[in-house]
């Protein structure tokens, strides 16, 4: 958009942002403490809203004199939080190694690690979410844990696109009058529900109130004109959203970024996504536009104000799950332009201006998805192809022509599935109505292959961790080794899912969310908790690992010991066993003389679709403890590498502990040597309903390819036939090799460079050594 | 119908609208001293050896019953001419350090890997024919570019144009666009640096440039340092082509330093013993600028 600029305010807040100091924060945690202590005998759910209660009223809040919009969760900005109520043995654990961890550091106050030992930690010793999971299914879960890796342990859910349209329509006073007058004609096992939002409500209407009287304080001291008239202005915001909805843009934004604050401060999960914030927001814009009081410029500055805040959130996870989800993604996740309810184009001013923020910012949050499908404009897509090249990454590219008719095969109803948004990195969603528990767990289908050849043994450690239905020396044929691995799947499968279902109870029994519950629909309507099924639709869903990796060594094995008979069975099954010392040259041939996924060569393609069919058809035969569906998606964020860890040598010609493939759907990091159209066309060969869940294509290019509008044009166009093969999913990084070995030799010079490590966008150099080293091997394509 | 092809490149962004398939066909009748694909110049197939993947476990040493394949001084070094059965050593190598430089395709099977990028043609791409000298198997070419027209397929050449006129009249029919190069503009110059003389050229580039087809043609000249890549050089051009055709378009190439690599791989050497670098923006629009003098209105550079 022509004549539009980044303000000087901008720029000074993002600075200022980047430049403070990162703090693991217990203040919420004390709180929730002292509210717990005292309402024992309260039932959960109303011991959760007081305890969010509390904390709205009580943490302390700070406000940037330059800030258009306000509100954070804690006083500084990007802060750790802990959270006793889901798990902290990890914290007391790790408390000390935060600030010097290999991943997402954090600094420490000292005094708070005594007073979490002495005040926080004995309360919660047995009670929290993860304690409580542990004592009740924690034996079953680690005995699959190197097949299967069970999610959602220790943390409440997210991953959720609430209503927005309604909280912009009602606001937390709305809200809380709706609740209080079902709470007149309710049966009695609703009354804690209802009583529960009004108590959150009450509570957010108040976090608003005292950031206008921050504000207010704040501009009687402030000598400066422009900032006072700015202070006054979002202190007005702020009261005016206490006590009625949204009625300018810039009151719409506002409440926007208060409903997020709100709900991460309730929950502290990774990924509540705002959806399709070009639609939600276009009436306030379009109205401010017509009446002359808002311009596009103040417009965009406004946005730029909520994409700033959108990265001063961040998610303190272990050090474990800082491995698998690397740079603290949280996730809020904006979709742009798709269909519209009749399935015509849409696209509005906002679109652009959101994409011309992104081109501003270059920052990780949030998380920009285009929906692209036939109709999709000319300008629309060249522009975001022009953000692309600016290099952060964004925007990632989704499918309405795989999305949706794949969405409604698995029983969306067909007006939310053209409505769909993504939450988190790529996990797909409908909005404002479904708990889609995408993260259920990660299979491991080439631990599951492993097994499959050693008869149950794990190559890294020789114990036994699954059934013995043969090994390589024994299947004769190639049909007798898939017979069996199909049954090492089935077998974890089984497993998975009673697993599954005991995480899904004790999120029940322990983390009721009723300001989340209060903006997903049908929760309200019948005064059932979002934990415990009240959403209108209730997936769950499971990640298959990794297929690229799994067509690869089935392609080999089939090719090389059966069809050709160049390796023996015996000789193979040695070489994984001693990771291919002393088996150089068979590990050479199965590198190179096999072809791999990637290259659209239809056989091997098919050795992975085959698996992820069959794991995709066995598994939607099975229905979630909430009366769900369960579904799959292809998506690993950063989990490729410790996933590899934890799997020994691969026929693939992989070496043990090796990362797997990146992505999801992205094959194995340099084997795609045919270039970015056979990935695609391989790609396209996994059916869509493979990835209800959320696939991800992740390729790189070099920055040349997009130098002038005839490389731009050529990027649409490839785009375009994106859409045609259906594929659900892509994204790009656009770096130069020389700029990511620089910065990371030189961090410091390059501190505002972001990269996209599998679904989301992250800073460089304050990923670990070893991702930073495989970022830059990636496969990287252009115009040598 | 069977013709001989060194290459295939899917994702081809370089020689015409779109994302396009190139297929390199093999032998060339001109030797220039810079060429980029110096394995495409003569017409025997031959096998050759990357050094860079070979993992040093002497299976073809072992395999080998002619003498075709040598280690001398710890290095690998191949007889081309001897009686091998280079298949089989080339099966049997690990790391695909061995391969035949080229492979015999009939015409469908060049259909088949073209077909392969079908969806991506439809946004505005095709097929490029490319060499070698492309129009050096012409019967082979000529069939290629039938069947694409049939199935739809936007077709592009480049070319030498040192081929027979007759040639380039049957071709012409089933092109939708041409990357001519005219690379010296003095025939001892031409003669020097890529072993021909430009008379066909230049009679070849008047016919094209006063065919029907005439808007669909770029003229190219590769710019190379001290060789092609002077003045006198691209004004003559220009004023040539200018003069036949007042509106064509002219390319004018950067120097491309990858090319270098190749020629070790065939046992030949690089024209230049220190690789000049790419020439800069500036430079580039210099060269546009004479081009510009030289009478020609449509300049293409990179930018």
């Amino acid at each position: 958009m022509k004549g539009l600029f980044q303000t000087d305010r901008i720029t000074y807040l993002k600075d200022k942002m980047l430049s403070e100091p990162r703090y693991a924060s217990i203040e919420q945690a004390l709180i929730i403490t002292d509210t717990y202590k005292e309402n024992e005998d309260k039932p959960r759910i109303i011991q959760r809203a007081l305890a969010l209660k509390a904390a709205l009223e009580k943490i302390t809040i700070s406000v940037e004199p330059e800030e258009l919009i306000v509100g954070n969760r804690t006083a500084g900005v990007r802060y750790g939080v802990v959270f006793p109520e889901s798990g902290s043995t990890w914290v007391d654990k790790e408390f000390e190694t935060l600030p010097t961890r290999a991943q997402d550091t954090f600094n420490v106050h000292q005094e708070d690690i005594e007073t979490f030992r002495k005040v926080i930690k004995p309360y919660w010793q047995g009670k929290s979410l993860e304690d409580v999971l542990s004592q009740r299914y924690g034996k079953e879960i680690d005995e699959i844990a190197k097949v299967v890796k069970i999610n959602q342990k220790d943390h409440a859910q997210g991953h959720i696109c609430p209503n927005c349209v309604e909280w912009l329509e009602l606001g937390p006073a709305g809200l809380q009058e709706e609740a209080a007058y079902k709470l007149t004609t309710c049966e009695e096992n609703q009354k804690d529900f209802y009583e529960s939002v009004i108590l959150v409500m009450q509570g957010a209407r108040n976090f608003m109130v005292r950031y206008h009287n921050l504000l207010m304080s704040m501009a009687e001291e402030e000598t400066d004109t422009d900032k006072r008239v700015s202070m006054l202005q979002a202190a007005k915001n702020c009261k005016n959203l206490s006590r009625r909805p949204a009625e300018t843009f810039h009151e719409a934004v506002q409440s926007i970024w208060f409903l997020f604050v709100i709900l991460q401060m309730e929950s502290n999960a990774s990924s509540f996504s705002p959806g399709r914030l070009d639609r939600h927001l276009i009436p306030y814009y379009e109205k401010d536009i017509a009446n002359g009081t808002l311009t596009k410029q103040d417009a965009l500055e406004i946005i730029e104000c909520l994409w700033l805040k959108f990265n001063e959130i961040v998610y303190m996870r272990n050090s474990h799950g800082a491995k698998y989800f690397a740079g603290f993604p949280i996730g809020f996740n904006i979709a742009i332009g798709g269909q519209d309810e009749h399935g015509n184009d849409y696209s509005n001013d906002l679109s652009f201006l959101f994409l011309e923020a992104q081109k501003h910012l270059g920052l990780p949050q949030p998380n920009l998805s285009v929906r692209l499908h036939e109709g999709t404009g000319e300008e629309l897509l060249k522009e975001a192809v022009r953000t692309v090249a600016k290099g952060s990454g964004m925007p990632q590219f989704f499918n309405d022509k795989a999305v949706i008719p794949s969405m409604v095969e698995l029983g969306i109803e067909e007006k939310d599935a053209l409505d769909y948004a993504i939450v988190g990195c790529v996990e797909l969603t409908t909005q404002g109505n479904n708990l889609g528990w995408s993260d259920s767990a990660m299979f491991n289908l080439n631990k599951a292959l492993e097994v499959t050849l050693t008869g149950g043994k794990c190559l890294l450690t020789g114990e036994t961790i699954a059934p013995d239905y043969g090994n390589l020396e024994t299947y004769e044929t190639f049909e007798d080794l898939e017979n069996a691995f199909r049954k090492q799947i089935d077998y974890f499968m089984d497993k998975m899912l009673l697993a599954c279902e005991e995480v899904e109870k004790v999120h029940i029994d322990l983390l009721p969310s009723p300001f989340l519950s209060a903006t997903i629909d049908n929760c309200m309507e019948q005064g059932v908790d979002v934990t415990a099924g009240g959403a209108k639709y209730n997936l769950s869903g499971i990640q298959m690992i990794q297929v690229a990796n799994l067509a690869d060594s089935l392609a080999a094995i089939k090719q090389m010991v059966y069809d050709e008979k160049k390796i023996e069975r015996k000789t193979m099954l040695d070489a994984l066993k001693s990771n291919f010392e002393g088996y150089e040259i068979i590990r050479t041939m199965l590198l190179n003389k096999v072809p791999k996924y990637g290259n659209d060569v239809d056989w091997v393609d098919a050795m992975g679709t085959k698996w992820a069919e069959y794991f995709k058809n066995r598994l939607r035969t099975f229905t979630n403890y909430r009366g769900g569906p369960y579904h799959t998606g292809m998506y690993t964020v950063s989990a490729h590498v410790p996933m590899g860890e934890n799997v020994g040598a691969t026929p693939d010609g992989r070496y043990a502990k090796e990362p797997l493939a990146d992505g999801g759907m992205s094959p194995v990091y340099g084997r795609d040597r045919k270039g970015p159209t056979a990935v695609l066309k391989s790609v396209s060969k996994l059916d869509k309903n493979l990835t209800t869940n959320g696939g991800l294509l992740n390729m790189k290019f070099i920055p040349e390819f997009f130098k002038n509008e005839i490389g731009i044009q050529k990027f649409a166009d490839f785009l375009r036939s994106f859409v045609d093969l259906e594929i659900p999913h892509i994204q790009f990084n656009v770096v130069r090799r020389e700029d990511l070995i620089a910065a990371k030799e030189n961090p410091e010079q390059y501190r505002g460079l972001t990269v996209r490590v599998a679904g989301y966008t992250a800073y460089f150099t304050e990923l670990a050594d070893e991702l930073q080293n495989e970022i830059i091997a990636r496969t990287s394509y252009g115009d040598i | 119908m069977k013709g001989r092809i060194f290459d295939i490149q899917r994702f081809s962004t370089h020689d015409g609208e779109g994302i396009r398939t190139t297929i390199f066909l093999k032998g060339c009748p001109l030797s220039c001293v810079w060429c980029q694909n110096p394995e495409g110049i003569l017409f025997r197939k031959r096998p050759i050896y990357f050094e860079n993947r070979c993992i040093h476990c002497q299976t073809c040493v072992k395999r080998s019953h002619a003498g075709g394949v040598k280690i001398q001084d710890g290095s690998i070094t191949l007889d081309i001419d001897a009686k091998e059965n280079w298949n089989d050593l080339i099966d049997w190598c690990p790391a695909g350090a061995l391969e035949m430089d080229s492979k015999e395709y009939e015409v469908e099977e060049v259909m088949q890997e073209v077909r392969k990028d079908m969806v991506f043609y439809k946004h505005g791409g095709g097929v490029t024919l490319s060499g070698g000298e492309a129009l050096f198997q012409w019967e082979f070419a000529l069939e290629i570019l039938k069947q694409c027209k049939k199935e739809g397929i936007h077709t592009a050449l480049e070319t030498s144009l040192y081929t027979k006129q007759e040639v380039l009249k049957k071709v012409l029919p089933y092109l939708d666009a041409v990357f001519a190069d005219f690379k010296a503009a003095d025939d001892k110059k031409h003669k020097k640096y890529t072993d021909v003389s430009n008379r066909k050229i230049k009679k070849n580039l008047k016919y094209l440039l006063q065919s029907e087809k005439k808007e669909n043609v770029t003229i190219r000249t590769p710019m190379i340092p001290g060789m092609t890549a002077f003045k006198e050089n691209v004004l003559e051009i220009s004023r040539y082509i200018s003069g036949i055709y007042p509106e064509v378009s002219y390319e004018i190439l950067n120097y491309n330093p990858l090319a270098e690599s190749k020629y070790h791989l065939i046992d030949q050497e690089f024209c230049f013993k220190e690789n000049p670098k790419l020439y800069s923006k500036e430079q580039m629009q210099e060269f546009k600028n004479w081009a510009l003098e030289g009478g020609v209105k449509h300049v293409i550079i990179e930018s």
